[in-house]
């Protein structure tokens, strides 16, 4: 058995709001070297401060090593594939929070309609400041949404002189259609999506349940996400159309540069948890071990409560296919 | 800002510390770790250093603004003149836990 000293501890890893946000990585191999995170290219070596990182962007012409993701993991690192097409995968290792306490608060507060109203209502709040919505059904609160998103385009049109003929948008194939605004505003909302998914997976929260969207696997993102597009990604893409940068990699990095002015990263998070919890709750809980019972609450695990020993050996079902290679000595592969 | 000096050090412990660091030169890492991860990181470098050195430069709270952690076989000392640290060599002959004369 080797001995696994690189490992990190939850007490190892820096909190969220203390990374760096993205690090996007392209036409690029990421792998392990001397417990390392390594980008190599044709041109250079690279080490990433992977614990210091709140999300790796892998664009296209990326190959990850199974080495690299484990320290990734490892690192508490959210992993995340964006591609040229819009199309976007998501892998996430665990996160620097590892308690199950602001995940079950979310499942309780979507599965009450009361509450999931409660909660999309105080979503709507931050974008009409100063406004009381606690008496708009979800059919106005939409409606306003839409008159103001208009506004406001309408507002950065006459600002910067760009010429606004609305958003196109094709959903699943984002940068096919529309002009470079549409195609900014697309580059730039991949990019938030990003950032947005690696706060809710690192605080320990789903990125399925929503409370505005639903049905997607990333709901709760594009909830998150909506917050703010009126503050980042609209203004930005309009702004880079007028000095003539119409290139995707202008949107990230115009992006990454304001977040990183504003700290947003901290901000997101913030929101995210008050969001979730109420005033005063902290669920920064520390993973344990427990079984649930319906009458105790919780019981130990890492127990067997079996009053008499289960011998029968369950082998692998007929349906699972494991591919699998000859030995090799050289468990570090060297790049 | 820290910074963190390793000298011959043990295969695999330069490129954990790249996680959390930036290697600026081969054994040089600068970073901004919080204090509770910059003690965790130096525990672990500090068991693991083995014939090699560390030396950890970080902020403190006193004239100079900096101190000095170090670690190691045959490591250059800081030695505390009321207030001032300096660092004092080792003498080829000391042992390990004498200190050198002033």
């Amino acid at each position: 058995m080797p001995d696994i000293w690189w490992k990190a501890d939850p007490q190892d890893l820096h909190r969220l709001v203390d990374r760096v946000s993205s690090v996007y990585v392209e036409r690029s191999h990421l792998d392990r070297d001397e417990n390392a995170v390594v980008i190599i290219n044709k041109q250079q070596t690279v080490r990433v401060p992977a614990a210091m990182v709140a999300v790796m962007l892998l664009g296209p012409g990326t190959r990850v090593t199974h080495g690299a993701i484990r320290l990734l993991a490892d690192s508490g690192t959210t992993v995340c594939w964006v591609g040229e097409q819009g199309v976007r995968m998501y892998a996430a290792g665990l996160g620097p929070s590892r308690g199950a306490g602001l995940l079950h608060r979310q499942a309780w507060l979507v599965t009450r309609p009361k509450e999931r109203l409660a909660v999309a209502r105080a979503m709507y709040n931050m974008r009409f400041p100063g406004e009381d919505v606690s008496t708009h059904t979800m059919q106005q609160l939409r409606g306003r949404e839409g008159t103001r998103i208009r506004k406001l385009y309408k507002a950065h049109a006459d600002r910067t002189g760009i010429t606004w003929n609305g958003r196109i948008y094709k959903a699943g194939d984002a940068f096919a259609a529309g002009d470079d605004l549409n195609r900014l505003l697309s580059a730039a909302n991949a990019a938030l999506y990003g950032i947005c998914h690696a706060v809710i997976i690192g605080l320990g929260a789903s990125p399925g349940l929503g409370f505005v969207h639903t049905g997607k696997a990333t709901s709760f993102v594009l909830d998150i996400a909506d917050l703010y597009k009126a503050e980042y990604t609209i203004p930005l893409a309009f702004d880079l159309a007028a000095q003539g940068l119409t290139e995707e990699r202008d949107a990230r990095l115009g992006l990454r540069d304001l977040i990183a002015r504003d700290k947003l990263l901290g901000r997101i998070v913030t929101d995210v948890k008050s969001l979730l919890t109420p005033e005063g709750t902290d669920f920064e809980d520390p993973e344990a071990n427990l079984l649930w019972d319906e009458h105790l609450g919780a019981v130990p695990g890492g127990t067997n409560y079996a009053n008499h020993a289960d011998l029968s050996v369950h082998g692998m079902t007929d349906n699972h296919i494991a591919v699998i290679g000859p030995e090799i000595n050289d468990i570090e592969s060297t790049p | 800002m820290t910074v963190i000096i390793l000298i011959a050090a043990p295969e695999g412990l330069r490129g954990h510390l790249t996680r959390w660091m930036v290697e600026a030169s081969a054994g040089v890492f600068v970073g901004n770790p919080s204090r509770r991860i910059r003690d965790r990181l130096w525990e672990l470098l500090a068991t693991r250093i083995g014939d090699g050195q560390a030396i950890l430069i970080e902020p403190a709270a006193n004239e100079q603004g900096w101190a000095t952690r170090t670690a190691g076989r045959d490591r250059w000392q800081p030695v505390d003149f009321d207030g001032l640290i300096l660092s004092a060599r080792p003498k080829k002959q000391l042992n390990e836990n004498s200190r050198p004369a002033r």
